[in-house]
């Protein structure tokens, strides 16, 4: 069997099967989507262990204030298939015991690397310069080390992923849509697209009935946008095809990903209730976003 | 494996369920099991449906005996139901049927769906009356002017009817999907679990039951695991076991609280950091757990293994089998595809000398615990000759392939073995395919 396995395809994955147990027979699963969830944050955890370390490296060779502007948008370079590649990981473990991360070097050739120290976590040595990613990118025996070392505003960001371009984007909660995977190779005016504010009404919400199939094919609908979007995100998230956005919670904890609204009728009522809901973006055509708050 | 006589040998028996490769989802086999003295196998189906086979025991004394189940009732256990204040629809399925033991004449067993348990009665009726006073043979009431004389009306034998009816109902007590039920060694009392209760019911009883465990946290963003399975002790009736997805088991003391939300013991074995992937909350989640017999073990089955603990040994079980391990390279096309959610029963034999369980491809696997041997058997309509012994199949993991070896891309992971049971005192064995239930026996030699 194929496996097309990277840390953003999981998440797209993952969330695409949460939304789907909603329209299954029965009612949500929740043995079932709790495990989904797991399977989300710990790819979710190395996708922004992977970004955090883009960060830093690209940190080490730029000034401080090129280097502040660049770790608050949390943006990464390179062609998708270098960033694919980032975040690939064969996992041999039946072979060799260790699991390994496989990364294209610019000669072209996988690099290995076979993790078996002593933490489970430690994907590389701290002195290791080509692989700088944090020890905690997801925790195995130390369930607290779950939280990263981010930078500020990570317990104020969403991240939204387009299912159909793997476009991955940042947002902070003051409004700013940062990209951080474009499926095109970065444009120079790309940081100024993503500086520009993208302010998500949290209230207004429009349920697409559309939501409810438990196909994601193609719909042939236009997607509205904002006129902000529209030059940032064209050659993302394409012009023609419908794209899932869907937006998972940063911070918090499990839940935040998961509604038990529709299998506990306690949880209407509990506080900070997640759940999964719409949203539009206005413009030429509309998009189907599900945002997880 | 070793048994009387040598190594012992499967033959095909029986196959029941429809040819057809077009598979209904209502005859979607969802649990399998055989009452205490194994004369009788029921299963259910994802339709509601519960189907018993009786076995033929006339048969038993001859030589070459070949068992025989022929079907001896089928009945509509439970339908599609609307929850109208959620707006969910609860499905029909079969999770689980459990016998109770025989007390006379009649048969009991409970059935569960995902919100409710029914308690059948299966009882016989080969004789019916005839010769009433006041009524006809057919029914109708005589005219009362009509009758001079009076009789006795006596019971004249007829064709066996095997009736179901439901004698309990046992609704409303579970918020969450039923995944377990469980008879107590009491004869009384039993249990039933969801993803986050356990409630202990008596049997006569419908109106209310006991919660005696509650996981549930008291805020929901808090939750990082659920029950999966439970199971009463056979013998002690104060003690019970549940699993959870994290891969633990607790064992609880009903006679410590009434609410036994602390576990007596907790059973969990570290976790291999070298095996750490993206999976590994999902591979480690429990599926089934089973008392052995004497009651001194108990079985659990995970997504690639089953491992036996013993109920003094808390840290680490004492055996450990891999069911299928080489599709542990494989989790992330398991997990696209939902495969790596399917949950696998485990059974033990009789004398607990032998476990087994199923696997893809219509695989399921034997270990002697014993003679530390195991063994790879496939249920297919190929094999399906009334006594032909069932060659071991073998999975190639990698490198080259053997003669008679499938590979692991080979495999098919629609033909998946959920549901085995093994007879309580014979080598007799229901496997169940998707709607087929096979059965298998060994080879009398």
């Amino acid at each position: 069997m194929e496996c097309a396995f990277d840390a953003q395809n999981l998440i797209s994955i993952s969330l695409r099967k949460i939304q789907s147990s909603r329209t299954q027979r029965g009612g949500i699963k929740l043995h079932k989507n709790l495990l989904v969830t797991y399977v989300l944050r710990n790819a979710r955890q190395f996708y922004m262990s992977k970004n955090l370390s883009q960060a830093q490296r690209t940190h080490q060779y730029e000034d401080v204030a090129a280097a502040r502007e660049r770790q608050e948008y949390l943006e990464l370079t390179g062609s998708f298939t270098e960033l694919a590649d980032d975040f690939y990981c064969n996992f041999t473990g039946l072979e060799s015991g260790n699991w390994h991360c496989g990364a294209h070097q610019p000669s072209g050739q996988p690099a290995e690397v076979a993790h078996q120290d002593a933490s489970p976590c430690a994907m590389a040595s701290p002195s290791d310069p080509e692989l700088m990613v944090p020890e905690a990118c997801w925790s195995c025996a130390d369930k607290s080390t779950w939280e990263l070392p981010m930078p500020n505003a990570q317990a104020n960001q969403k991240t939204v992923l387009d299912l159909d371009t793997h476009v991955v984007t940042t947002v902070t909660t003051n409004g700013y849509f940062h990209s951080d995977c474009c499926a095109q190779p970065k444009q120079p005016q790309g940081a100024q697209c993503y500086a520009k504010k993208r302010k998500m009404d949290a209230s207004y919400h429009i349920v697409d009935p559309e939501f409810y199939l438990p196909d994601f094919g193609p719909v042939p609908c236009k997607r509205m946008r904002t006129d902000d979007d529209t030059h940032s995100d064209s050659e993302q998230l394409g012009s023609t095809n419908i794209s899932n956005l869907i937006s998972v919670l940063g911070s918090g904890g499990l839940s935040d990903f998961v509604s038990w609204q529709q299998t506990d009728l306690e949880q209407i009522f509990a506080t900070q209730t997640i759940c999964l809901k719409h949203t539009l973006l206005t413009g030429s055509g509309w998009t189907r976003a599900i945002e997880a708050f | 494996m070793a048994g009387p006589g040598g190594d012992m040998q499967w033959c095909f028996s029986q196959v029941k369920g429809a040819i057809d490769d077009d598979v209904a989802e209502a005859d979607i086999i969802s649990t399998v099991e055989f009452n205490h003295t194994g004369e009788l196998l029921a299963t259910g189906d994802k339709g509601g449906r519960v189907v018993i086979f009786q076995q033929e025991i006339e048969n038993k004394n001859q030589p070459q005996f070949r068992s025989e189940y022929n079907v001896y009732s089928t009945f509509q256990s439970h339908e599609p139901e609307f929850d109208y204040l959620k707006s969910l629809e609860i499905e029909e399925k079969i999770n689980k049927i459990r016998w109770l033991p025989q007390k006379n004449a009649a048969q009991f067993l409970l059935s569960t769906n995902d919100k409710t348990i029914k308690l059948w009665k299966i009882s016989e009726r080969d004789k019916r009356p005839e010769g009433y006073n006041l009524k006809e043979d057919d029914g109708r009431y005589k005219d009362p002017n009509t009758i001079t004389s009076l009789r006795v009306p006596v019971l004249i034998p007829m064709d066996l009817m095997v009736e179901a009816s439901p004698r309990r109902v046992f609704a409303n007590a579970h918020t969450y999907h039923i995944n377990s039920i469980s008879v107590n060694s009491d004869n009384e009392t039993y249990l039933s679990a969801d993803d986050l209760r356990i409630n202990l019911w008596h049997l006569e009883i419908t109106d209310r039951s006991f919660n005696i465990v509650d996981i549930k946290p008291a805020n929901m963003e808090e939750l990082t695991e659920v029950i999966t399975a439970a199971e009463f002790h056979p013998h002690q009736c104060n003690t019970f076991v549940y699993s959870s997805s994290k891969g633990t088991i607790r064992l609880c003391d009903m006679r410590a609280s009434a609410l036994c939300d602390k576990h007596s013991k907790l059973f969990e074995e570290p976790e291999d950091p070298s095996n750490r992937s993206f999976f590994s909350e999902i591979i480690s989640s429990i599926s089934d757990v089973k008392f052995s017999h004497n009651g001194r073990y108990m079985m659990t089955r995970d997504y690639l293994s089953m491992k036996i603990w013993d109920l003094n040994m808390e840290n680490r079980p004492v055996e450990t089998y891999q069911v299928h391990e080489y599709l542990r390279s494989k989790l992330c096309s398991l997990y696209e595809n939902d495969c790596i959610f399917d949950k696998f029963e485990c059974c033990w034999n009789g004398n607990d000398s032998v476990v087994m369980t199923g696997s893809y491809n219509n695989f399921f696997r034997m270990f002697d615990r014993g003679h530390r041997r195991d063994v790879t058997l496939e249920a297919s309509r190929e094999n399906s000759k009334p006594m032909q012994v069932l060659k071991p199949r073998k999975v190639c993991a990698g490198g080259k392939r053997k003669k008679d070896e499938i590979s692991v891309d080979s495999l098919d992971f629609n033909k998946k073995i959920l549901h085995t049971a093994w007879h309580p005192q014979d080598n007799i064995i229901a496997v169940a395919t998707t709607n087929n239930l096979y059965i298998f026996q060994d080879k009398v030699n």
